[in-house]
């Protein structure tokens, strides 16, 4: 069963921004990541998704209605935007229950849970919080109801690390108790912790879709060898590794493959250094490029 | 239920703010009645020479009767209810997206239809409370400076004047707001449109039964007619309520269509 459907969803502002035939779908209990550089249409895709923006064509549903026309729908969403914004003179606390107001259900119990493990101070104005507290406000807002779909844009910017590994743990508690997920993100190693599939999407178009165990197989590193003599051009070109370039004794490239092959190559040469990264998604994305071309 | 209650919550301390200006200008007018009364002749010369002043007494018989004085008192009172009417119907809508608290908001479980009525509701809610306080107000001060009886069910339709333009006021802010894809600043826009209606309106004159009266909603109660036949002229009722039905409409459906962007 698919909780989210995507089908041929175009928006567009102007000629430069926007999205453009987006299709995909996301299955029940799924947690699926939602990858691209700043400006791709991610906020886009998601925003036409709860019924905020209109789409051009194309459509998009959740639990296989459209939040345009059915908004009850919602009561099963927690939306937790990239940037939040809430009523600057209410009190944390006050916020909450105006929220919870709106699921004609108690969930009281359910704020304190989250106010103690995200350690939120509920008395406090939200004008007085920093951005990282404010970020915290919205994700108890997201999750007091407990949602059967969680969406997320951009989760973690603002939070320290102690406090994003905390989210994650919530995140997959949720994920266990039943509750889908899909969430947005420009790091994809932010997302490669806990997704079942991830979308890659460009300058609004979907340019990769995968199943993380897949990514996890063709783990991507990046290489840059810096070797005592001349390294021939085509010393590297094996199978596996891309965007090589080489000039004089250093050569990079990013490879994808059984790592052992590239190791041998590389103990092979005298050499001055190494290094081995994870490579950003910048460059994953070039590489897709380069394969489509 | 909970909106609008949240509205009335937002709204508490600005129509709190607006209550106490209205009652302050009320009264200090208001004591200067009896003054007045020593010499109405002199007072009326006064403002009959000032065109300004001139146009809000026109039809009006007797300015040191107590209902003469309120009415010129009262054109002040309707130019800051005006005002007050203006911000509240331009901002009830647009604050969501200024402060960006509209993404909480929409992708709440509720239609935009429904977030618009409880929040014209409650911009309804405030506006009365306004009325029924400032009348209270005036009453008060009336009998306290008052001479001579006065006719009640009059001053009762002069002061309820003001609950009748400030719903114009408010229509026109809403609609405003709502075409404005994102409207910064909402005292620019209804300062703005309340004084040009207000300085249009000291240049109509209601002697006649005038079209061009129906351009300015200071124009569509004169107080002078109010006085002589104790009931407001129909054609002006209508005018407003189809204006209202009208904006309202209009901007029901522009709202439900609207895109609500990202920072």
């Amino acid at each position: 069963m698919n909780v989210i459907e995507i089908k041929n969803l175009t928006k567009n502002y102007g000629k430069s921004r926007g999205i453009e035939d987006i299709s995909f779908n996301v299955e029940d209990r799924e947690v699926f990541g939602f990858i691209g550089p700043n400006g791709a249409g991610k906020s886009t895709t998601i925003r036409t998704l709860l019924g905020l923006i209109y789409p051009a064509s194309g459509a998009a549903t959740i639990f296989g209605k459209s939040c345009i026309d059915n908004p009850e729908i919602r009561k099963d969403i927690g939306y937790l935007p990239s940037e939040v914004f809430y009523y600057d003179k209410m009190r944390v606390i006050d916020l909450l229950k105006y929220s919870a107001s709106f699921y004609n259900k108690d969930c009281t119990k359910r704020i304190n849970e989250l106010a103690e493990i995200m350690d939120l101070n509920l008395k406090k104005r939200i004008d007085d919080l920093s951005f990282g507290n404010k970020k915290k406000v919205g994700i108890v807002q997201g999750l007091l109801h407990e949602p059967k779909l969680i969406i997320l844009d951009e989760p973690t910017s603002g939070l320290d690390p102690l406090m994003q590994q905390r989210f994650f743990e919530l995140l997959v508690q949720e994920n266990n108790k039943g509750a889908t997920i899909f969430f947005s993100s420009h790091i994809l190693s932010e997302v490669q912790k806990m997704c079942h599939r991830v979308a890659f999407i460009k300058e609004g178009k979907i340019i990769k879709l995968e199943k993380m165990s897949t990514l996890k197989e063709s783990a991507y590193k990046k290489v840059k060898v810096e070797a005592k003599n001349h390294i021939e051009k085509d010393y590297f070109k094996m199978s596996g590794v891309n965007n090589l370039e080489v000039n004089g004794n250093i050569a990079n490239f990013i490879f994808n493959g059984n790592i052992n092959s590239v190791m041998k190559k590389i103990t092979d040469l005298e050499l001055y250094n190494v290094w081995v990264d994870d490579p950003d998604l910048e460059e994953i994305f070039l590489h897709y490029y380069a394969k489509e071309d | 239920m909970n909106i609008f209650l949240h509205e009335l919550r937002a709204n508490r301390k600005t129509t709190g703010i607006w209550i106490g200006s209205i009652s302050a200008v009320i009264i200090l007018y208001m004591s200067v009645f009896p003054i007045v009364t020593k010499d109405p002749a002199t007072f009326e010369k006064m403002l009959r020479s000032n065109p300004a002043f001139n146009s809000f007494i026109a039809s009006i018989s007797n300015i040191g009767s107590i209902l003469g004085f309120y009415s010129f008192v009262f054109s002040f009172i309707l130019l800051l209810g005006a005002i007050q009417a203006m911000n509240l119907g331009a901002s009830i809508l647009s604050k969501e997206i200024r402060d960006k608290t509209a993404d909480f908001l929409l992708t709440k479980p509720v239609s935009r239809v429904k977030i618009m009525t409880s929040k014209l509701l409650a911009s309804l809610v405030l506006l009365l409370a306004t009325n029924i306080a400032c009348y209270a107000v005036a009453l008060i001060m009336a009998f306290a400076v008052k001479t001579n009886d006065f006719d009640e069910k009059i001053f009762f339709l002069i002061t309820a004047t003001l609950f009748l333009v400030q719903l114009i006021f408010c229509a026109l802010g809403v609609i405003i707001s709502v075409i404005i894809q994102k409207l910064r600043s909402v005292l620019p826009i209804s300062l703005g449109s309340v004084f040009a209606f207000f300085f249009i309106s000291m240049f109509i004159s209601t002697d006649k039964d005038d079209l061009i009266r129906f351009i300015s909603p200071f124009k569509y109660f004169d107080t002078g007619y109010i006085i002589n036949h104790s009931s407001y002229e129909i054609q002006y009722l209508i005018a407003e309520a189809v204006f209202i039905i009208l904006a309202v409409a209009a901007s029901y459906i522009i709202y439900s269509k609207k895109d609500i962007h990202a920072v």
